[in-house]
């Protein structure tokens, strides 16, 4: 396990918030503040059932030793013609879910192409399921994706295909199920999202709101029972009520399969309702990464700025 | 004044190198996604529901255009040919001008053409919608090779369907030469028939029954419907920039596949020409 990305969060699977994070130079509010601060997240988290049953998963696996790591990135360097990522490491346990957030233009979809080896890091690795992928030949890299399932920012539904052969294709693709097997599992799926399956199962993405395709997305992601979800931006561009719904989705993915999960979004809102830890992207680096209570606790002040008081 | 001439001597050469690398580069991608779009229809998975989708898009489709161009080319030729060939006396001839014409050059280049405006275009506008649609990474995301699901289909169905448009846009052209010879010039339709005939038998054979004319108007559409499918999938896959890029994508398909096609068809004459004779 030793050469494993941030071993250190081993230590952190607690119940306690971390003491300042080594080598970050951020420190964490200490305290009467930890609890000022504990205390407005259950403020937050109050009329939310949902959410707050999450935060206790949250808390049993932050406390469980016996999950592995899942997903790990350790010590990665990207560059393009300028660079992207440096040094960046952090990792998930499973049933984890982790948002990794940060300004636009900071890196945090790339971390997910990292993850699903579409890009190569210069330097470093990445880790899935405790294989290393980087090195993989790209007919090996297309299994280690099966394991996972991405929620694109735009949903990124086949527009030639229904809803039901959107959701049916990684099923027709992987797997041998009967197509009787096939409809029962999209109608699973269909209805897992609140999607009423009669309804939407004959219509083309594009006779679908921006929600209901952001919903068919997942259930497509979903559609393999993968035990890796990440999402790209789920929740931006929707209405309040809509940016709810997806959110509990993703917490209800997370509670009800133990589906671990890697969510980009600068969405804070809903970042502190899902995440067991977050990941801030600042300056190509990963400026912090920890609980949400400890973030909020944080007395750095491009973090207090990047949450906006939140 | 020497040293900074030098340095902007080395500047320049710099960007000529790096754009000549851009261009090698951008070769080494268009071969290498032709080779592997071939190499795929011989493994497992192979798309065949896509390739019968694709060889009704691109064949099936292109069928109605096939046949007005080739129609009124055939039509426009024998009325030119029979302007020329009256001072001759010698109008009877307009079959062999005709077939001559349309097999061995107007034929595949026109369909080629035709096909590289219609299919060319509506496959870097697809692949490029998907591209910045991000479905060409969620097919990545699903396990499914873009190339062998996209590219390899497309590949096939227009090396299978654009010589076969090219037969019938040969076939078209000749018909239509047929209607003015007998409408305009009152040459019998049989004596028209039988000159088209003796124009093909006259260059002669490849393996005693195989005319060449044939094999002239059969490997262009062939190596033309590899350019084409091949050209706009590069360019549909490498779009980026959003709907302006697809725009971008389709323009320089249509462009580049026609110079391609023009250029690649004199090479491809004098090779047939080396190899088989007038």
């Amino acid at each position: 396990m030793s050469d494993r990305p941030d071993d250190r969060s081993d230590e952190r699977r607690s119940h306690e918030p971390a003491p300042a994070r080594e080598g970050t130079g951020f420190p964490v509010r200490r305290g009467a503040d930890r609890e000022r601060v504990r205390a407005a997240i259950r403020t937050e988290l109050e009329g939310d059932e949902e959410a707050l049953s999450q935060a206790e998963t949250r808390e049993y696996h932050a406390g469980d030793p016996s999950h592995h790591r899942v997903i790990a990135l350790q010590n990665v360097h990207l560059a393009f013609d300028e660079p992207i990522l440096e040094d960046v490491s952090f990792a998930a346990v499973e049933g984890e879910t982790i948002v990794v957030a940060g300004e636009s233009g900071t890196g945090k979809s790339t971390i997910l192409k990292l993850l699903l080896r579409l890009l190569v890091p210069d330097r470093g690795n990445v880790y899935i399921d405790d294989e290393e992928i980087t090195q993989l030949n790209f007919p090996d890299a297309l299994k280690v994706r099966q394991k996972m399932g991405m929620v694109f920012q735009g949903a990124a539904l086949f527009d030639s295909m229904t809803v039901f052969e959107n959701i049916a294709y990684p099923l027709r693709e992987h797997t041998a199920l009967t197509e009787a097997e096939i409809e029962e599992r999209v109608h699973e799926k269909l209805s897992f999202v609140d999607l009423d399956p009669d309804r939407v199962i004959d219509q083309l993405p594009s006779e679908l709101s921006g929600g209901m395709r952001k919903r068919v997305g997942i259930a497509r992601g979903m559609a393999n029972n993968p035990e890796i979800m990440l999402y790209d931006e789920p929740t931006s561009g929707l209405d309040p009520l809509t940016t709810a719904t997806i959110t509990h989705l993703i917490i209800k993915l997370q509670r009800e399969l133990g589906v671990t999960s890697i969510v980009v979004s600068h969405d804070i809102r809903s970042a502190f309702k899902m995440a067991s830890k977050i990941a801030v992207l600042a300056n190509r680096k990963i400026a912090f990464f920890g609980s949400p209570e400890e973030l909020s606790g944080s007395d750095d002040k491009y973090l207090r700025d990047f949450l906006g008081g939140y | 004044m020497r040293g900074r001439l030098t340095h902007e001597t080395i500047h320049l050469l710099e960007r000529f190198n790096k754009a000549a690398k851009r261009q090698v580069h951008s070769l080494q991608e268009f071969f290498v996604l032709g080779g592997k779009s071939i190499g795929f229809a011989f493994s497992r998975p192979f798309y065949g529901g896509d390739l019968v989708q694709q060889m009704e898009a691109i064949g099936v489709q292109s069928l109605s255009i096939v046949l007005l161009t080739g129609f009124f080319t055939g039509m426009v030729l024998a009325l030119q040919a029979s302007v020329q060939l009256k001072t001759f006396g010698a109008t009877m001839l307009i079959g062999r001008f005709v077939s001559a014409s349309m097999i061995r050059e107007l034929g595949p280049l026109l369909a080629g053409l035709m096909v590289a405006g219609r299919v060319g275009s509506g496959i870097a506008a697809q692949l490029g919608s998907m591209r910045v649609t991000e479905q060409i990474d969620a097919l990545n995301t699903l396990g499914t090779d873009p190339i062998r699901k996209l590219v390899t289909p497309r590949v096939l169905a227009t090396l299978i369907m654009l010589p076969t448009l090219t037969v019938i846009n040969d076939f078209a052209g000749i018909l239509g030469g047929s209607v003015i010879a007998w409408a305009y010039v009152k040459i019998p339709v049989a004596l028209y028939w039988r000159t088209v005939w003796e124009q093909i038998a006259a260059g002669g054979f490849i393996f005693r029954y195989i005319p060449n004319d044939f094999v002239h108007g059969l490997v262009k559409p062939f190596v033309f419907g590899g350019i084409i499918a091949v050209v706009a999938c590069n360019f549909g896959l490498k779009t980026s920039g959003g709907t302006e890029g697809v725009g971008v994508a389709t323009t320089r398909t249509v462009v580049t596949s026609s110079i391609l096609i023009l250029m690649t068809d004199y090479f491809i004459t004098q090779l047939l020409l080396a190899f088989l004779g007038s």
